[in-house]
């Protein structure tokens, strides 16, 4: 009874960031920064991570990134492999940051969300084989850290409402 | 926030900082060299051009045509078909290292520095 029943909130939580991540997906962002986006996504693989273990926040993050292209219909293009690049490295960042460093939530989310610029700037580079965004680096870099505290403090705000016994 | 926190944060702005220093020197260093402009469309290159003549080009991508606009040592996209219209966005660019690139038209457009030649080959015929 317990593993249905987390089976299906851990199905939930799949369910809500698909949606986010389809949801920013269509918001075109204004700015002449290539590869700039909040990463409202990331909140909800903050909550599984907090909620539960790294193992689920790895598996909530990577279903996202293959059901949500999949439903944008591109699966396999260059803008699938950079979203699948950026969401592995900054799992892992995250997992990493919470097990090993004393860090908050707010670190772990800073983290993740650097990891996921520099995840996307090697995709970027391997897929056009030269060390192209090499200019854009630094100011994604900087621009994640405001992203990173926004969708820490997002989670934060989720985990201190949110009631579900593990 | 802890004290962890605020120091991981002060670590990633500081090596975004330091990565503008190489960045800094190369874009000394090729100063006075002769640039280009590179266009490449799915890993092949398909114009280079000098980055000194104005001229205004057209290039056969992914979603339809796009017009690239070379004026005074600057380079931009003028107009594409894409979802959003970042890249036209991103405007004018005139050093190397920071390249327009339009994923929906599997683009890229950079400029290059040319290494001054000896060897007597000829790069300006086309």
């Amino acid at each position: 009874m317990m593993k249905t029943k987390r089976m299906m909130y851990i199905t939930m939580l799949v369910a809500i960031s698909i949606l986010f991540h389809l949801i920013e997906s269509m918001i075109p962002l204004p700015l002449p920064i290539p590869g700039f986006k909040l990463g409202i996504a990331n909140i909800v693989g903050l909550v599984a991570l907090y909620m539960y273990d790294a193992k689920i926040m790895f598996t909530v993050n990577f279903m996202r990134v293959i059901l949500a292209s999949l439903m944008r219909g591109i699966l396999f293009a260059p803008g699938f492999w950079l979203s699948l690049c950026g969401v592995l490295l900054s799992s892992g960042a995250a997992i990493i940051a919470k097990r090993c460093t004393p860090m908050t939530i707010f670190g772990v989310s800073c983290a993740s969300a650097a990891f996921h610029v520099i995840g996307q700037v090697i995709a970027v580079t391997i897929l056009y084989s030269q060390f192209l965004m090499g200019a854009l680096l630094p100011i994604l870099l900087l621009l994640s850290i405001p992203t990173g505290l926004f969708t820490g403090f997002m989670a934060k705000q989720v985990l201190n409402r949110i009631q579900i016994e593990r | 926030m802890n004290k962890a926190d605020k120091i991981f944060i002060v670590l990633v702005l500081l090596s975004a900082l330091l990565m503008y220093v190489p960045l800094f020197i190369q874009d000394q260093q090729n100063k006075d060299k002769q640039k280009e402009v590179v266009v490449h469309y799915q890993n092949e290159e398909i114009l280079r051009v000098d980055l000194l003549q104005n001229h205004t080009y057209q290039v056969q991508a992914t979603l339809g045509e796009v017009q690239i606009e070379v004026k005074d040592g600057a380079v931009r996209v003028e107009k594409e078909t894409s979802p959003y219209h970042l890249c036209s966005i991103q405007g004018w660019v005139k050093d190397t290292g920071r390249p327009i690139i339009c994923l929906p038209n599997e683009l890229v457009v950079q400029i290059e520095a040319q290494e001054p030649t000896d060897d007597g080959v000829d790069t300006v015929i086309q």
